[in-house]
């Protein structure tokens, strides 16, 4: 073997304790020695961007000032178009990060190798695809699309790039959903025909407000980016995008994204997807807000046949506000919320891998796992295979399920979804509403 | 009422007045209700498109969405065609908010006559945006040729997002480089 041909990893795999101080080399290599603007040499710290600040971004940014701490990250820019939400983000990181309200020059930075997006979902496809073009890794919070052609271009964006995309659907690097996994892999409960979900009702808004101006500080125009242009009402933001179809979905789009990423990993599923799906719901009789109170949304997949059914609030198994239940011809396991915030049941906990079982994978550096998933995807980044746990694909693959619940209860019609040709079969008017108009600039 | 029976004057005006009623549960049950009025129900709706009240408002605009997405539904096409037959004539509503929902529901039903009609609002500034998105969602070859007339005359402003549809469509188009990842916004925060 020539030495060109030994890479990185199986070079650490040889050589053991041989580090880069005994090689001669000084201990702390800056990136620019070894990578190109957007790909961090193995080496390096990683220099990260963050889009959205406020809701889950606070996490997010507590958990990238962590590693900063540890030395494993550099946080360079903090991004928001609400001016308010930026100042907090740019104190927090003592006023270190470049703040910016557009995204759009955090990524025209050549030092800056990667970004977490953590705006609306409707944002969610748009940034990262263009955070992909510009050559940058991306932390992407779920649920990855609005849809389905916008999944898609997402997957398109990070191969043709060459970077690592990782959506937040954070269980499958959580310790719980990885019991879990192994344990129904592994047959615990026997053979698994239905996994079904239970989830407490999406809210509705009792005290509907006429449009006004946006609040001071907040770029509305900015806000909305793909949507079409209306004026701002308090009932889209801020916090308040998720009960509204077009920047949040509902539930079903919110949490049936953790819950449906934890379930088809469990079920080992990632690659059947093809299926048919019903659903039916009530949704608010007044106010801005219009996605689904109640719902109830029968996923059916052939070969091998099982059912997934989404609840909101359906049958309750567990003790918590949601979860699964993994229904199999020996019994049943049920997993509280996604297996992240939550444990798993002590029958997964205590579960003892049969002789000749298959393990399965997870990364696994940090207790907690908002902290792992971000290692595995910085893990994947600096060991060049750009799969992290929740590859863009994968991630695809679940929001195709949360997207066609909403589209199949909207349309009051079952979907007939061919995986393979990503379309809905025999239903023309159902194809052309999985995409959906993008104001200019602000899409794909 | 079925989807395969016209509304009656009757049914109809029963609609309209419950779009229109104080009580949230009457008004919201008429809306959710609404798909099977099907075409003769769209101009009466629009009609309440600048309703004093904001809740009547969304109401009659939800209804008539439900219509269109009723007509959609496969093996409806006449109801489909009705549906966007009343859709076109709203193009040319003094509302640009009448306009502009005609727009985005004609991109989930309008078929090759839609074209022409939709494409002639890519001149009018209130709603030229939502005519170009609208556009893209149809899947008629004569989309491409109504977008190119329309970069020959549209404002130079307006001929990047033009540009940009046109090369969605597949067709290449000299100049107007992307705009997408050009910022525009600074920041008061320093």
């Amino acid at each position: 073997m020539t030495l060109r041909r030994i890479t990185r990893r199986r070079f650490l795999q040889t050589s053991g304790v041989c580090s880069a101080g005994a090689l001669g080399f000084p201990t702390f290599v800056p990136r620019s020695a070894f990578g190109l603007p957007g790909k961090p040499s193995p080496n390096s710290q990683f220099v990260i961007g963050q889009i959205g600040t406020g809701g889950m971004g606070a996490t997010h940014l507590n958990n990238l000032l962590r590693f900063e701490q540890e030395g494993k990250v550099r946080l360079a820019a903090v991004c928001d178009c609400d001016d308010n939400r930026l100042q907090a983000a740019w104190e927090n990181t003592g006023k270190r990060a470049t703040p910016y309200r557009d995204y759009r020059y955090l990524l025209e930075r050549k030092d800056i190798d990667a970004v977490l997006i953590a705006t609306p979902d409707h944002w969610h496809a748009v940034q990262t695809v263009h955070a992909c073009q510009s050559g940058k890794h991306v932390y992407v919070e779920k649920p990855a699309s609005v849809t389905i052609r916008e999944g898609q271009a997402m997957v398109d964006a990070a191969r043709s790039n060459n970077v690592a995309v990782q959506v937040g659907a954070q269980a499958r690097t959580a310790k719980g959903a990885w019991q879990t996994c192994r344990a129904i892999r592994n047959g615990i409960v026997g053979k698994v025909t239905q996994v079904t979900c239970w989830h407490y009702a999406s809210p509705q808004d009792d005290k509907p407000v006429p449009d006004s101006e946006p609040p001071e500080g907040l770029d509305w125009d900015l806000w909305l980016g793909p949507l079409p242009w209306r004026p701002y009402n308090r009932r889209y933001a801020p916090g308040t995008f998720r009960w509204l179809m077009e920047s949040g979905g509902g539930q079903i789009r919110d949490r049936g994204a953790h819950q449906f990423s934890t379930i088809l990993w469990c079920m080992d599923a990632d690659r059947q997807t093809s299926f048919t799906v019903e659903a039916t719901g009530t949704v608010p009789k007044k106010g801005l807000w219009d996605t689904a109170i109640d719902m109830h949304v029968v996923y059916q997949f052939k070969n091998p046949d099982w059912t997934l059914e989404w609840g909101q609030p359906g049958n309750k198994v567990g003790q918590t506000e949601f979860g699964n239940v993994f229904w199999g011809d020996t019994g049943h396991l049920v997993l509280e919320w996604e297996g992240g915030y939550r444990p798993a049941n002590p029958e997964a906990v205590e579960f003892q891998l049969p002789a000749g079982g298959k393990e399965v994978y997870r990364t696994d550096e940090y207790e907690d796992f908002n902290m792992n998933h971000k290692a595995d995807w910085l893990k994947s980044i600096r060991e060049g295979h750009l799969r992290p746990a929740v590859d863009i694909e994968i991630a695809h693959r679940t929001a195709t399920l949360c997207n066609l619940g909403n589209l199949s209860m909207l349309l009051g019609r079952k979907l007939i979804w061919d995986g393979d040709r990503q379309e809905v079969v025999g239903d023309p008017a159902a194809n052309r509403l999985l995409s959906r108009p993008q104001r200019y600039p602000y899409c794909l | 009422m079925t989807s395969s029976k016209l509304p009656t004057n009757e049914s109809l005006n029963r609609l309209i007045a419950a779009i229109q009623d104080g009580d949230d549960d009457v008004r919201g049950s008429a809306w959710q209700d609404a798909a099977p009025a099907g075409a003769p129900a769209i101009q009466p709706l629009a009609a309440l498109f600048n309703h004093m009240n904001f809740e009547v408002v969304r109401s009659a605009q939800r209804a008539a969405q439900r219509i269109v997405r009723h007509a959609g539904r496969p093996g409806a096409q006449p109801e489909a065609q009705a549906v966007e037959q009343e859709l076109l004539e709203l193009l040319t509503n003094g509302s640009a908010l009448v306009r502009r929902e005609a727009l985005g529901w004609l991109s989930e039903i309008g078929g090759d006559a839609a074209v022409a009609p939709m494409a002639r609002l890519l001149t009018d500034p209130e709603c030229r945006e939502e005519a170009r998105c609208a556009l893209l969602r149809l899947p008629s070859a004569g989309v491409s040729l109504v977008l190119r007339d329309a970069m020959a005359k549209a404002p130079e402003s307006f001929r990047f997002a033009l540009a940009d549809a046109l090369r969605r469509r597949g067709e290449q188009v000299e100049g107007y480089p992307s705009q997408k990842l050009t910022p525009t916004r600074s920041t008061a925060v320093r």
